[in-house]
């Protein structure tokens, strides 16, 4: 039954395609579309809503671009799929593309989704954490992975690490709540937000206002696709492009589309419409209000380069490769 | 078995079991509420008010979850059945098979979860994948064991028929085996729907663990706690159903067994151990060569030798794996040998207090059946972020198998031996000393080999996942930082130690059951 459907299905295309083409008569959208997939960074959610208005208004499918948006996890390192071709292009950041680049990776950064690191230190109202100075005699919860973050956070602001304690933790707010720490070590869109619908308000210190500059939320492909496949990684930037200029007229509208489009993923939709907010300042400024979105300047590039040095990457500035970009700005 | 030959304590029992469950809920009850400003216990009322008005998006996720834990508990558990018919049609091959299968066991799925996912592109394919992984060792192990539980009389009775292994297999060797793969089906259960969880870490579009990830970081306890109950009740129902049908096939009492002495026949051991080798590191170079997989990420025999010994930073790379692999061991042993003492010691205090089972149960099955991502955070808030939280989350992961397994090898004992204990009027405990105890080391041991891969499991999960210290945290530090190199180290460091420990119980076991129970030596 199975082979029958599908034969007949088969031949049912095959009649309907040959007469189509007999009359001149080639359907716009089923015919030539170019399958790609973009992985995303984490689960699905409003982080990536951008991309969702694009694929929704069909900007992509309009392109020829058949494209999938591969969720993320907890397990799910974005650049094997990258490099053995799962995905055409992955969402990934600065400082795991340049240690990927390190191990053989052959990437090229094509856009900046976040002009700022979204990496905060979040704190209570009673015991906030303002500067990097305050951060002398505190506890803070984070992954221990995340030492090298803090240990160049500390070096750019004179700030002695030895007088932190360092409470390695789950990626949680809990141990904050439950007072086993002064503050987190998190990212401005998730943790805080968790805390602000909980009804705890906490204070969050930005790591890219005290000089802590890694681009985040990068778009990453290959070598090999920025040669061979160069119109694809165009029309897949343009489209991200336009969904994401879209995003910032109406935070909430994409929101509500993240919610609409992935109904399983156990999303609440006032702590979207927070996330959603909040990451506007993070993606959108001057610059992008100049030359469009995901643009970087050679300035952000050095200061980049110097951040990363901290962290023990060593890179290059042709990490990054703008030449993409210019096509979908310019074109 | 004994349930069946004295009705009236088990209706006592049956009554002992709601007690249990009403004094468990209670005491939760009573906990969620004292924890409410803590952001880590949500209590049953309130967990109930959340499945209440949520039920269909955790319907949706259970589906979706169940669907893959019950495809690769299938798959997993028809390959442990494929594995012991050529382990046993081909005896020479059984230490090689159990050796192969201990290692591919062994392998840390914070390691082969992203490589799973790479093979397989977006869909279950991990998730059904790392379900079967999760289940097929622990129901091989139980079934090699059950395959030689048989007298030789039986054999005997067979051969004299003038029929061959054929024969034996299908009217004593199965027969024989079929109560120990129940007791490795009931292990499996919760086991499967765990790896089919973890599975989602790879990214998933929907499930029970893609919820539980997003609900732990929304501090959303009621929904992480309403997750936890729901995986928790499957669990339990699959454990109740393979058990009545259990019950509905083995009808027959377990026979005595009275087995001559295995003769000393252990020289073989150092080549069985260097043909698992040899066979290892072949498959793990072809299936790299064989599917093509990106030198970036797959690294080969060649490349973690290289890392490892002759690299300029290999002594780097050792130390860091070593001091790593220094930190997990701290939580490791202690946790082992205190979830085996735990599992053994209460399978043993049910036998002879049959009035608790009641209660414990329940909390057993419980205890085993909550995801270890939803409990490892109350556990250290409880117990703190030392080592005394992550010794307790590896012994309760070591503890069920154990406990189950001892229960039923308790239950192994022979009717015909326990009437001449009757006859001299022995009490409970020479019964316990003389019959049961023996009886039941078989699958004590069988148990301690299993848990040893499991606790490995289990340290490295609650350190990547809650500690963030030791080889787990090392092995998804690296996987995000693109150091392959460590990675697939530290997972051939990790699968060689656990083999390593694995060979060490089996040879306190051998000589123990020289002694208990030499029809397994055989």
């Amino acid at each position: 039954m199975q082979s029958d459907l599908t034969r007949r299905g088969f031949l049912g295309t095959g009649a309907a395609a040959l007469g189509a083409a007999g009359l001149g008569l080639t359907p716009r959208h089923a015919a030539a579309q170019t399958a790609a997939a973009l992985h995303l960074s984490w689960l699905h959610s409003a982080q990536f809503a951008g991309s969702y208005i694009a694929q929704e208004r069909g900007f992509w499918r309009d392109a020829g671009l058949d494209v999938s948006l591969l969720p993320g996890g907890p397990n799910a390192p974005v650049e094997p799929p990258v490099v053995s071709g799962t995905a055409l292009v992955g969402i990934s950041a600065a400082d795991y593309t340049a240690a990927a680049v390190e191990q053989g990776a052959p990437f090229r950064i094509l856009g900046v989704a976040m002009q700022k690191n979204p990496f905060v230190i979040a704190s209570l109202l009673k015991n906030p954490v303002n500067a990097p100075a305050d951060l002398e005699g505190k506890r803070i919860g984070m992954a221990l992975a995340n030492t090298p973050v803090l240990q160049a956070l500390c070096t750019l602001n004179d700030v002695d690490i030895d007088a932190i304690t360092i409470v390695p933790t789950q990626y949680s707010a809990q141990p904050l709540l439950a007072g086993e720490v002064d503050c987190l070590l998190c990212w401005e869109t998730d943790l805080p937000v968790a805390m602000t619908m909980q009804g705890v308000e906490s204070l969050t210190m930005l790591l890219a206002d005290h000089g802590y500059s890694v681009h985040s939320q990068t778009y990453i492909a290959t070598e090999d696709s920025l040669a061979n496949r160069r119109a694809d990684l165009v029309a897949l930037l343009r489209g991200e492009v336009q969904g994401w200029d879209i995003y910032r007229q109406d935070t909430d509208a994409a929101a509500e589309l993240t919610l609409r489009m992935h109904p399983d993923a156990g999303l609440d939709l006032e702590t979207q419409k927070l996330q959603a907010a909040r990451q506007v300042p993070l993606m959108f400024s001057d610059l992008t209000e100049a030359e469009g979105f995901g643009w970087w300047t050679d300035e952000a590039v050095e200061a980049n380069i110097e951040t990363l040095a901290l962290l023990g990457r060593t890179v290059t500035p042709d990490l990054w490769d703008r030449s993409v970009l210019e096509e979908v700005h310019g074109g | 078995m004994t349930d069946a030959a004295s009705p009236a304590p088990r209706r006592g029992r049956a009554h002992g079991a709601w007690i249990g469950v009403a004094v468990i809920i209670a005491l939760w009850e009573l906990a969620g509420r004292g924890l409410t400003e803590a952001f880590v216990l949500a209590a049953p009322s309130e967990v109930l008010a959340y499945l209440a008005e949520d039920w269909r998006l955790m319907a949706r996720a259970l589906g979706v979850t169940l669907a893959n834990a019950a495809a690769g508990f299938v798959i997993g558990n028809l390959a442990a059945v494929a594995l012991a018919g050529i382990a046993l049609l081909w005896p020479r091959s059984q230490r090689i098979v159990t050796g192969l299968a201990l290692l591919v066991f062994c392998l840390p799925l914070v390691a082969t979860g992203p490589i799973l996912r790479v093979f397989f592109g977006p869909g279950p394919g991990p998730q059904i994948t790392l379900a079967a992984l999760a289940v097929y060792y622990t129901t091989l192990i139980p079934l090699l064991v059950g395959l030689r539980a048989a007298p030789d009389s039986w054999f005997d009775l067979v051969r004299s028929y003038g029929r061959g292994r054929i024969a034996a297999l299908v009217h004593v060797r199965l027969m024989a085996a079929l109560p120990y793969l129940f007791a490795g089906l009931q292990i499996a259960a919760p086991a499967a729907f765990l790896g089919a969880m973890v599975g989602e870490f790879t990214g998933a579009e929907r499930g029970m663990g893609v919820l539980t990830v997003r609900a732990i970081r929304a501090l959303d306890v009621e929904m992480t706690w309403g997750l936890a109950t729901v995986a928790t009740a499957v669990a339990i129902l699959a454990y109740l159903a393979i058990g009545a049908l259990a019950r509905r096939v083995l009808l027959d009492a377990p026979p005595v067994i009275l087995a001559a002495p295995a003769a000393a026949n252990r020289g073989r051991g150092w080549v069985d151990a260097l043909v698992v080798l040899a066979l290892a590191i072949g498959l793990w170079g072809w299936t790299i060569w064989a599917f093509g997989l990106n030198p970036f990420f797959a690294k080969g025999p060649g490349d973690v030798w290289a890392a490892l010994v002759t690299a300029p930073d290999a002594a780097a790379t050792r130390g860091v794996i070593g001091a790593a692999l220094a930190e997990t061991a701290v939580f490791l042993l202690p946790g082992y040998l205190a979830g085996l003492a735990a599992g053994a010691g209460l399978a043993i205090l049910l036998v002879l207090v049959p009035a608790l089972a009641g209660t414990a149960m329940p909390l057993a099955i419980a205890l085993r059946s909550v995801p270890i991502v939803t409990t490892a955070p109350l556990v250290v808030l409880i117990l703190g972020r030392g080592a005394a939280g992550t010794i307790v989350l590896v012994a309760v992961m070591v503890f069920f198998p154990t406990f189950v397994a001892c229960l039923h090898g308790l239950r192994q004992a022979p009717g015909q031996v326990m009437d001449v204990l009757d006859s001299y009027a022995a009490g409970p405990l020479a019964r316990l000393v003389r019959v049961r105890i023996p009886a039941m080391l078989p699958s004590f041991f069988a148990a301690a080999r299993m848990a040893v891969p499991a606790s490995v499991l289990a340290v490295t999960v609650v350190e990547w996942l809650a500690t963030g210290a030791g080889i787990g945290s090392l092995m998804a530090l690296s996987a995000s930082l693109s150091d392959y190199d460590i990675l697939w180290s530290s997972v051939v460091l990790v699968a060689a130690l656990s083999a390593l420990g694995y060979a060490l119980v089996g040879a306190v076991e051998r000589r123990v059951l020289a002694r208990y129970a030499p029809e397994q030596l055989a």
